[in-house]
Protein backbone atom coordinates (compact mmCIF):
# COMPACT_ATOMS: atom_id res chain seq x y z
CA UNK A 1 0.00 0.00 0.00
CA UNK A 2 1.48 3.34 -1.01
CA UNK A 3 1.92 5.79 1.81
CA UNK A 4 0.73 9.26 0.98
CA UNK A 5 3.26 11.84 2.07
CA UNK A 6 1.50 14.81 3.53
CA UNK A 7 2.87 18.08 2.37
CA UNK A 8 3.84 20.63 4.98
CA UNK A 9 2.47 24.14 4.84
CA UNK A 10 5.48 26.47 4.93
CA UNK A 11 6.27 30.09 4.30
CA UNK A 12 9.11 31.10 2.02
CA UNK A 13 10.64 34.48 2.81
CA UNK A 14 12.56 36.26 0.07
CA UNK A 15 15.37 38.52 1.19
CA UNK A 16 17.36 41.27 -0.51
CA UNK A 17 17.98 40.86 -4.22
CA UNK A 18 15.61 37.90 -4.40
CA UNK A 19 12.65 40.14 -3.65
CA UNK A 20 13.61 42.17 -6.69
CA UNK A 21 13.94 39.06 -8.81
CA UNK A 22 10.37 38.14 -7.77
CA UNK A 23 9.00 41.54 -8.73
CA UNK A 24 8.94 42.72 -5.15
CA UNK A 25 7.25 39.73 -3.55
CA UNK A 26 8.32 39.31 0.09
CA UNK A 27 6.89 35.92 0.95
CA UNK A 28 5.03 32.98 -0.50
CA UNK A 29 3.02 30.39 1.43
CA UNK A 30 3.08 26.99 -0.17
CA UNK A 31 2.98 23.27 0.49
CA UNK A 32 5.99 21.00 0.11
CA UNK A 33 7.57 17.93 1.66
CA UNK A 34 11.19 18.93 1.02
CA UNK A 35 13.18 22.05 0.43
CA UNK A 36 13.53 21.05 -3.21
CA UNK A 37 9.75 20.89 -3.62
CA UNK A 38 9.40 24.23 -1.89
CA UNK A 39 11.82 25.84 -4.34
CA UNK A 40 9.96 24.30 -7.28
CA UNK A 41 6.67 25.66 -5.97
CA UNK A 42 8.30 29.03 -5.40
CA UNK A 43 9.42 29.19 -9.01
CA UNK A 44 5.95 28.17 -10.15
CA UNK A 45 4.60 31.14 -8.22
CA UNK A 46 7.33 33.47 -9.52
CA UNK A 47 8.80 32.14 -12.78
CA UNK A 48 11.23 35.06 -12.98
CA UNK A 49 13.13 33.43 -10.12
CA UNK A 50 14.00 30.37 -12.15
CA UNK A 51 17.14 31.65 -13.84
CA UNK A 52 18.13 33.60 -10.77
CA UNK A 53 18.21 30.55 -8.53
CA UNK A 54 19.58 27.84 -10.80
CA UNK A 55 22.06 27.71 -13.65
CA UNK A 56 21.31 26.11 -16.99
CA UNK A 57 22.16 22.68 -15.60
CA UNK A 58 19.71 22.98 -12.75
CA UNK A 59 22.30 23.54 -10.04
CA UNK A 60 21.59 26.05 -7.34
CA UNK A 61 23.59 29.17 -7.97
CA UNK A 62 26.51 30.14 -5.82
CA UNK A 63 25.93 32.98 -3.39
CA UNK A 64 22.43 31.76 -2.63
CA UNK A 65 21.84 30.75 0.98
CA UNK A 66 18.83 28.68 1.99
CA UNK A 67 17.84 28.46 5.64
CA UNK A 68 15.07 26.41 7.18
CA UNK A 69 14.05 28.31 10.25
CA UNK A 70 17.36 29.20 11.89
CA UNK A 71 19.44 26.48 10.29
CA UNK A 72 21.57 26.63 7.15
CA UNK A 73 20.14 23.96 4.85
CA UNK A 74 23.64 22.81 3.91
CA UNK A 75 23.91 21.31 7.39
CA UNK A 76 20.43 19.80 7.38
CA UNK A 77 20.19 17.82 4.18
CA UNK A 78 20.51 20.31 1.41
CA UNK A 79 17.58 20.28 -0.97
CA UNK A 80 16.44 16.95 0.54
CA UNK A 81 15.75 18.65 3.87
CA UNK A 82 12.33 17.53 5.13
CA UNK A 83 9.87 20.31 5.95
CA UNK A 84 7.21 20.49 8.65
CA UNK A 85 4.07 22.58 9.06
CA UNK A 86 4.96 26.12 10.06
CA UNK A 87 8.56 26.01 8.84
CA UNK A 88 10.01 29.15 7.38
CA UNK A 89 12.34 28.85 4.42
CA UNK A 90 14.63 31.82 3.90
CA UNK A 91 16.00 32.61 0.43
CA UNK A 92 18.98 34.86 1.09
CA UNK A 93 21.72 36.48 -0.97
CA UNK A 94 24.77 34.97 0.65
CA UNK A 95 27.13 37.21 2.61
CA UNK A 96 29.52 37.50 -0.32
CA UNK A 97 30.39 39.65 -3.25
CA UNK A 98 31.80 43.13 -2.96
CA UNK B 1 17.08 67.19 -35.37
CA UNK B 2 20.00 68.15 -33.11
CA UNK B 3 22.29 65.31 -32.24
CA UNK B 4 23.16 64.34 -28.74
CA UNK B 5 25.54 61.95 -27.09
CA UNK B 6 24.75 59.44 -24.37
CA UNK B 7 27.65 57.71 -22.68
CA UNK B 8 26.82 54.31 -21.24
CA UNK B 9 29.28 53.94 -18.39
CA UNK B 10 29.54 50.49 -16.91
CA UNK B 11 31.07 50.31 -13.47
CA UNK B 12 31.72 47.69 -10.84
CA UNK B 13 28.63 49.02 -9.04
CA UNK B 14 26.01 49.53 -11.71
CA UNK B 15 25.40 51.34 -14.98
CA UNK B 16 25.54 55.12 -15.24
CA UNK B 17 24.58 57.33 -18.17
CA UNK B 18 26.07 60.70 -19.05
CA UNK B 19 24.01 62.78 -21.46
CA UNK B 20 25.00 65.85 -23.42
CA UNK B 21 24.06 67.81 -26.50
CA UNK B 22 26.29 67.99 -29.55
CA UNK B 23 28.54 70.53 -27.80
CA UNK B 24 29.58 67.86 -25.31
CA UNK B 25 30.56 70.48 -22.74
CA UNK B 26 28.10 69.71 -19.98
CA UNK B 27 27.11 66.23 -18.94
CA UNK B 28 24.03 65.18 -16.98
CA UNK B 29 24.56 62.05 -14.94
CA UNK B 30 21.95 59.41 -14.16
CA UNK B 31 22.20 56.11 -12.41
CA UNK B 32 23.18 53.72 -11.24
CA UNK B 33 20.99 51.10 -12.79
CA UNK B 34 21.35 47.64 -11.29
CA UNK B 35 23.80 48.52 -8.52
CA UNK B 36 25.66 46.79 -6.96
CA UNK B 37 26.05 44.51 -9.97
CA UNK B 38 29.27 44.84 -11.97
CA UNK B 39 28.49 45.92 -15.53
CA UNK B 40 31.21 44.46 -17.71
CA UNK B 41 29.95 46.11 -20.89
CA UNK B 42 27.01 48.17 -22.07
CA UNK B 43 26.27 49.11 -25.63
CA UNK B 44 23.82 51.01 -27.81
CA UNK B 45 22.38 49.63 -31.02
CA UNK B 46 21.93 52.47 -33.52
CA UNK B 47 19.77 50.28 -35.74
CA UNK B 48 16.79 50.42 -33.41
CA UNK B 49 17.84 52.41 -30.33
CA UNK B 50 18.12 49.38 -28.05
CA UNK B 51 20.61 49.30 -25.22
CA UNK B 52 22.23 46.15 -23.84
CA UNK B 53 24.02 45.61 -20.56
CA UNK B 54 26.20 42.72 -19.42
CA UNK B 55 25.19 42.46 -15.77
CA UNK B 56 27.56 40.07 -14.03
CA UNK B 57 25.77 39.92 -10.73
CA UNK B 58 26.98 37.85 -7.83
CA UNK B 59 23.47 37.19 -6.49
CA UNK B 60 21.11 35.62 -8.94
CA UNK B 61 23.81 34.96 -11.50
CA UNK B 62 24.91 36.94 -14.50
CA UNK B 63 22.42 38.09 -17.10
CA UNK B 64 22.00 40.33 -20.12
CA UNK B 65 19.45 43.12 -19.85
CA UNK B 66 18.04 45.12 -22.72
CA UNK B 67 16.18 48.40 -22.96
CA UNK B 68 13.99 49.62 -25.80
CA UNK B 69 13.40 53.10 -24.34
CA UNK B 70 16.87 54.58 -23.95
CA UNK B 71 17.43 53.10 -20.54
CA UNK B 72 14.21 54.16 -18.81
CA UNK B 73 13.19 50.52 -18.30
CA UNK B 74 15.05 47.25 -18.70
CA UNK B 75 14.06 43.66 -19.38
CA UNK B 76 16.03 40.50 -18.69
CA UNK B 77 16.93 38.32 -21.64
CA UNK B 78 16.90 34.55 -21.34
CA UNK B 79 20.41 33.63 -20.28
CA UNK B 80 22.92 32.10 -22.66
CA UNK B 81 22.95 28.44 -21.64
CA UNK B 82 25.46 25.72 -22.40
CA UNK B 83 23.73 22.53 -23.55
CA UNK B 84 22.70 19.74 -21.23
CA UNK B 85 25.65 17.54 -20.49
CA UNK B 86 28.19 20.28 -21.07
CA UNK B 87 30.91 20.65 -18.48
CA UNK B 88 30.62 24.41 -18.76
CA UNK B 89 28.20 26.85 -17.17
CA UNK B 90 27.50 30.40 -18.32
CA UNK B 91 29.39 32.60 -15.91
CA UNK B 92 29.70 36.16 -17.22
CA UNK B 93 29.11 38.22 -20.34
CA UNK B 94 32.20 40.03 -21.54
CA UNK B 95 30.93 41.85 -24.64
CA UNK B 96 27.71 42.55 -26.51
CA UNK B 97 27.94 43.55 -30.18
CA UNK B 98 24.98 44.71 -32.25
CA UNK B 99 24.95 42.97 -35.60
CA UNK B 100 25.44 44.44 -39.03
CA UNK B 101 22.82 46.81 -40.43
CA UNK B 102 22.00 44.11 -43.03
CA UNK B 103 20.98 41.70 -40.22
CA UNK B 104 18.57 43.88 -38.25
CA UNK B 105 17.56 41.52 -35.46
CA UNK B 106 20.97 39.96 -34.87
CA UNK B 107 23.01 40.73 -31.77
CA UNK B 108 26.15 38.87 -30.68
CA UNK B 109 27.56 38.23 -27.24
CA UNK B 110 30.86 36.90 -25.96
CA UNK B 111 31.03 35.19 -22.62
CA UNK B 112 33.09 33.48 -20.00
CA UNK B 113 33.70 30.56 -20.35
CA UNK B 114 34.76 31.70 -23.78
CA UNK B 115 31.95 31.20 -26.25
CA UNK B 116 30.11 33.13 -28.96
CA UNK B 117 26.37 33.56 -28.79
CA UNK B 118 23.97 34.82 -31.42
CA UNK B 119 20.59 36.35 -30.85
CA UNK B 120 18.15 36.64 -33.72
CA UNK B 121 15.50 38.41 -31.68
CA UNK B 122 17.28 41.55 -30.57
CA UNK B 123 18.85 40.07 -27.50
CA UNK B 124 15.88 38.30 -25.98
CA UNK B 125 17.31 34.80 -26.41
CA UNK B 126 20.78 33.48 -27.27
CA UNK B 127 22.09 30.47 -29.16
CA UNK B 128 25.56 29.03 -28.84
CA UNK B 129 27.68 29.24 -31.97
CA UNK B 130 28.57 25.59 -32.17
CA UNK B 131 30.96 25.96 -35.09
CA UNK B 132 33.35 27.93 -32.90
CA UNK B 133 32.62 25.82 -29.87
CA UNK B 134 33.44 22.63 -31.75
CA UNK B 135 36.88 23.84 -32.84
CA UNK B 136 39.45 21.22 -31.80
CA UNK B 137 41.76 24.07 -30.87
CA UNK B 138 39.33 25.07 -28.11
CA UNK B 139 41.02 22.46 -25.95
CA UNK B 140 44.03 24.76 -25.85
CA UNK B 141 42.20 27.88 -24.73
CA UNK B 142 43.29 28.87 -21.23
CA UNK B 143 42.32 31.62 -18.79
CA UNK B 144 44.17 34.90 -18.81
CA UNK B 145 44.72 37.03 -15.74
CA UNK B 146 41.07 38.06 -15.77
CA UNK B 147 39.59 34.74 -16.80
CA UNK B 148 38.83 33.00 -20.08
CA UNK B 149 36.45 35.07 -22.13
CA UNK B 150 35.45 35.92 -25.65
CA UNK B 151 35.51 39.69 -25.59
CA UNK B 152 35.94 41.00 -29.13
CA UNK B 153 33.46 40.56 -31.94
CA UNK B 154 34.59 42.42 -35.05
CA UNK B 155 32.02 42.49 -37.84
CA UNK B 156 33.11 43.68 -41.25
CA UNK B 157 31.79 47.05 -42.38
CA UNK B 158 30.37 45.76 -45.67
CA UNK B 159 29.70 42.06 -45.20
CA UNK B 160 28.00 40.62 -42.10
CA UNK B 161 29.31 37.19 -43.00
CA UNK B 162 32.89 38.31 -42.40
CA UNK B 163 33.83 38.58 -38.78
CA UNK B 164 36.57 37.90 -36.27
CA UNK B 165 36.41 37.08 -32.61
CA UNK B 166 39.14 37.60 -30.06
CA UNK B 167 39.57 35.28 -27.09
CA UNK B 168 41.69 35.58 -24.03
CA UNK B 169 43.54 33.28 -24.17
CA UNK B 170 42.64 31.58 -27.40
CA UNK B 171 43.65 33.88 -30.22
CA UNK B 172 41.73 35.22 -33.16
CA UNK B 173 39.25 33.25 -35.24
CA UNK B 174 37.89 34.39 -38.58
CA UNK B 175 34.65 33.45 -40.28
CA UNK B 176 33.58 34.36 -43.80
CA UNK B 177 30.18 32.67 -43.63
CA UNK B 178 28.48 34.38 -40.74
CA UNK B 179 29.86 32.04 -38.11
CA UNK B 180 29.05 28.73 -39.81
CA UNK B 181 32.76 27.94 -39.90
CA UNK B 182 35.93 29.40 -38.43
CA UNK B 183 39.68 29.33 -38.97
CA UNK B 184 42.43 30.34 -36.62
CA UNK B 185 43.89 33.66 -37.66
CA UNK B 186 47.06 34.38 -35.73
CA UNK B 187 49.78 34.91 -38.34
CA UNK B 188 51.76 38.05 -37.65
CA UNK B 189 54.46 40.03 -39.38
CA UNK B 190 57.02 42.32 -37.89
CA UNK B 191 56.72 40.81 -34.44
CA UNK B 192 59.61 41.10 -32.02
CA UNK B 193 58.22 39.12 -29.11
CA UNK B 194 59.55 35.57 -28.99
CA UNK B 195 57.21 34.18 -26.33
CA UNK B 196 55.02 31.56 -28.01
CA UNK B 197 51.92 32.33 -26.02
CA UNK B 198 51.31 36.05 -25.90
CA UNK B 199 49.86 36.47 -29.37
CA UNK B 200 46.96 34.28 -28.32
CA UNK B 201 46.01 36.57 -25.47
CA UNK B 202 43.92 39.00 -27.42
CA UNK B 203 43.13 42.18 -25.53
CA UNK B 204 40.92 44.07 -27.97
CA UNK B 205 40.09 43.54 -31.63
CA UNK B 206 38.21 46.18 -33.61
CA UNK B 207 36.79 46.31 -37.12
CA UNK B 208 36.62 49.70 -38.78
CA UNK B 209 32.92 50.62 -38.89
CA UNK B 210 33.02 52.04 -42.43
CA UNK B 211 35.93 50.51 -44.33
CA UNK B 212 35.79 46.82 -45.09
CA UNK B 213 38.79 44.77 -44.06
CA UNK B 214 40.47 47.31 -41.77
CA UNK B 215 41.25 45.99 -38.29
CA UNK B 216 43.10 47.28 -35.25
CA UNK B 217 44.09 44.93 -32.48
CA UNK B 218 45.76 44.97 -29.12
CA UNK B 219 47.34 41.75 -27.94
CA UNK B 220 48.93 41.01 -24.57
CA UNK B 221 52.15 42.20 -26.11
CA UNK B 222 52.05 44.71 -28.97
CA UNK B 223 49.44 46.28 -31.26
CA UNK B 224 48.60 45.21 -34.76
CA UNK B 225 46.97 46.56 -37.88
CA UNK B 226 45.40 44.84 -40.87
CA UNK B 227 44.47 46.40 -44.20
CA UNK B 228 41.92 45.03 -46.70
CA UNK B 229 43.14 41.92 -48.44
CA UNK B 230 45.86 41.20 -45.88
CA UNK B 231 45.90 37.88 -44.06
CA UNK B 232 48.49 38.60 -41.40
CA UNK B 233 48.59 41.03 -38.50
CA UNK B 234 51.22 43.75 -38.93
CA UNK B 235 53.04 44.74 -35.77
CA UNK B 236 52.61 48.47 -35.16
CA UNK B 237 53.96 48.92 -31.64
CA UNK B 238 57.00 51.06 -32.27
CA UNK B 239 56.41 54.55 -30.97
CA UNK B 240 54.24 53.52 -28.05
CA UNK B 241 55.88 53.83 -24.61
CA UNK B 242 54.86 50.29 -23.67
CA UNK B 243 53.61 47.31 -25.60
CA UNK B 244 50.83 46.56 -23.12
CA UNK B 245 47.31 47.92 -22.69
CA UNK B 246 43.64 47.19 -23.17
CA UNK B 247 41.53 50.18 -24.15
CA UNK B 248 41.47 50.97 -27.86
CA UNK B 249 39.27 52.77 -30.37
CA UNK B 250 39.13 53.51 -34.10
CA UNK B 251 38.16 56.76 -35.79
CA UNK B 252 34.85 56.04 -37.52
CA UNK B 253 35.68 58.20 -40.57
CA UNK B 254 39.46 58.27 -40.83
CA UNK B 255 40.50 54.75 -41.75
CA UNK B 256 44.11 55.31 -40.69
CA UNK B 257 43.45 56.71 -37.20
CA UNK B 258 43.18 54.80 -33.97
CA UNK B 259 43.67 55.40 -30.27
CA UNK B 260 45.29 53.39 -27.48
CA UNK B 261 46.11 53.83 -23.81
CA UNK B 262 49.47 52.18 -23.00
CA UNK B 263 49.94 50.63 -19.56
CA UNK B 264 52.82 49.09 -17.65
CA UNK B 265 52.78 45.40 -18.43
CA UNK B 266 52.83 44.15 -14.84
CA UNK B 267 51.57 47.10 -12.79
CA UNK B 268 48.71 47.59 -15.26
CA UNK B 269 48.68 51.37 -14.81
CA UNK B 270 49.88 54.24 -17.01
CA UNK B 271 53.63 54.72 -17.07
CA UNK B 272 55.46 57.97 -16.43
CA UNK B 273 54.68 60.78 -17.12
CA UNK B 274 51.13 59.60 -16.51
CA UNK B 275 47.93 58.68 -18.30
CA UNK B 276 47.71 59.63 -21.96
CA UNK B 277 45.85 58.65 -25.08
CA UNK B 278 48.14 57.78 -27.95
CA UNK B 279 46.95 58.45 -31.48
CA UNK B 280 48.06 57.14 -34.83
CA UNK B 281 47.03 58.70 -38.13
CA UNK B 282 49.01 56.36 -40.36
CA UNK B 283 47.76 52.92 -39.46
CA UNK B 284 50.10 52.57 -36.52
CA UNK B 285 53.33 53.50 -38.29
CA UNK B 286 53.79 56.40 -35.87
CA UNK B 287 52.14 57.38 -32.60
CA UNK B 288 51.75 60.69 -30.81
CA UNK B 289 50.95 61.38 -27.21
CA UNK B 290 47.82 63.35 -26.21
CA UNK B 291 47.62 64.32 -22.55
CA UNK B 292 46.53 67.97 -22.43
CA UNK B 293 43.88 68.25 -19.74
CA UNK B 294 44.60 64.85 -18.22
CA UNK B 295 46.00 64.81 -14.67
CA UNK B 296 49.81 65.06 -14.90
CA UNK B 297 51.64 62.05 -13.57
CA UNK B 298 48.46 60.11 -12.89
CA UNK B 299 49.08 56.37 -12.84
CA UNK B 300 45.58 55.56 -14.02
CA UNK B 301 44.21 52.46 -15.66
CA UNK B 302 41.63 52.00 -18.40
CA UNK B 303 40.37 48.51 -19.11
CA UNK B 304 39.30 46.58 -22.17
CA UNK B 305 35.88 48.13 -22.75
CA UNK B 306 36.98 51.47 -21.38
CA UNK B 307 37.30 53.56 -24.55
CA UNK B 308 34.92 54.56 -27.35
CA UNK B 309 34.10 57.38 -29.78
CA UNK B 310 30.97 59.15 -30.84
CA UNK B 311 30.13 59.88 -34.50
CA UNK B 312 30.20 63.67 -34.40
CA UNK B 313 32.57 65.98 -36.24
CA UNK B 314 34.95 66.86 -34.69
CA UNK B 315 35.11 63.41 -33.16
CA UNK B 316 34.42 62.87 -29.48
CA UNK B 317 36.69 60.33 -27.80
CA UNK B 318 35.96 59.00 -24.33
CA UNK B 319 37.59 56.72 -21.80
CA UNK B 320 36.93 55.64 -18.24
CA UNK B 321 39.38 54.76 -15.50
CA UNK B 322 39.59 52.40 -12.58
CA UNK B 323 39.45 55.31 -10.12
CA UNK B 324 36.01 56.32 -11.39
CA UNK B 325 36.72 59.09 -13.90
CA UNK B 326 35.27 59.47 -17.36
CA UNK B 327 37.40 61.65 -19.62
CA UNK B 328 36.07 63.26 -22.79
CA UNK B 329 37.72 64.90 -25.76
CA UNK B 330 35.75 67.10 -28.16
CA UNK B 331 38.61 67.56 -30.60
CA UNK B 332 39.49 64.10 -31.79
CA UNK B 333 41.62 63.22 -28.80
CA UNK B 334 43.85 66.29 -28.66
CA UNK B 335 42.61 67.76 -25.37
CA UNK B 336 40.64 66.31 -22.49
CA UNK B 337 38.11 67.28 -19.84
CA UNK B 338 36.47 65.28 -17.10
CA UNK B 339 32.90 64.29 -17.95
CA UNK B 340 32.43 62.53 -14.60
CA UNK B 341 34.46 62.01 -11.46
CA UNK B 342 34.18 59.77 -8.43
CA UNK B 343 32.11 57.03 -10.01
CA UNK B 344 32.83 53.46 -8.97
CA UNK B 345 35.57 51.63 -10.93
CA UNK B 346 34.71 52.19 -14.60
CA UNK B 347 34.65 48.99 -16.60
CA UNK B 348 33.22 50.21 -19.89
CA UNK B 349 32.41 53.34 -21.83
CA UNK B 350 30.21 53.35 -24.92
CA UNK B 351 29.23 56.55 -26.73
CA UNK B 352 25.82 56.51 -28.36
CA UNK B 353 25.25 59.25 -30.94
CA UNK B 354 21.54 59.95 -31.05
CA UNK B 355 19.92 61.76 -33.96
Amino acid sequence: MTETVRRARVKVLLHGAYRGFADGARDVTLEATTLREALEALVQAHPSLKERMRDEHGRLRRHLSLFVNEEDSRFLGGEDTKLSDGDIVHVIPALSGG
Amino acid sequence: MAKRVVLLVGTKKGLYTLRSDADRKKWTQDGPYSAPAPIHHATYDPRDGSMYAAINMTWGGSRIDYSRDMGKTWEKSKNPAFPEGSDRTFSQTWHIEPGHVKTPNVVWAGTEPAALWKSEDRGETWQLNKALDDQPSRAKWVPGFGGMGLHSIAIDADDPNKMQVGISVGGVYTSTDGGASWVQDNAQTGGKEDRPDVFYCIHKLLAHPKVSGVRFMRVHVDVFWREPGETTWRNRTEGLPTNFGFAAAMHPRDRATAYAIPLHDTERTAVAPGIAVYETNDRGATWKRNDKGLPPGARLESVREGMHTDLLDPLGVYFGTANGDVWASRDEGKTWEAAARYLPYVTSVHAATIE
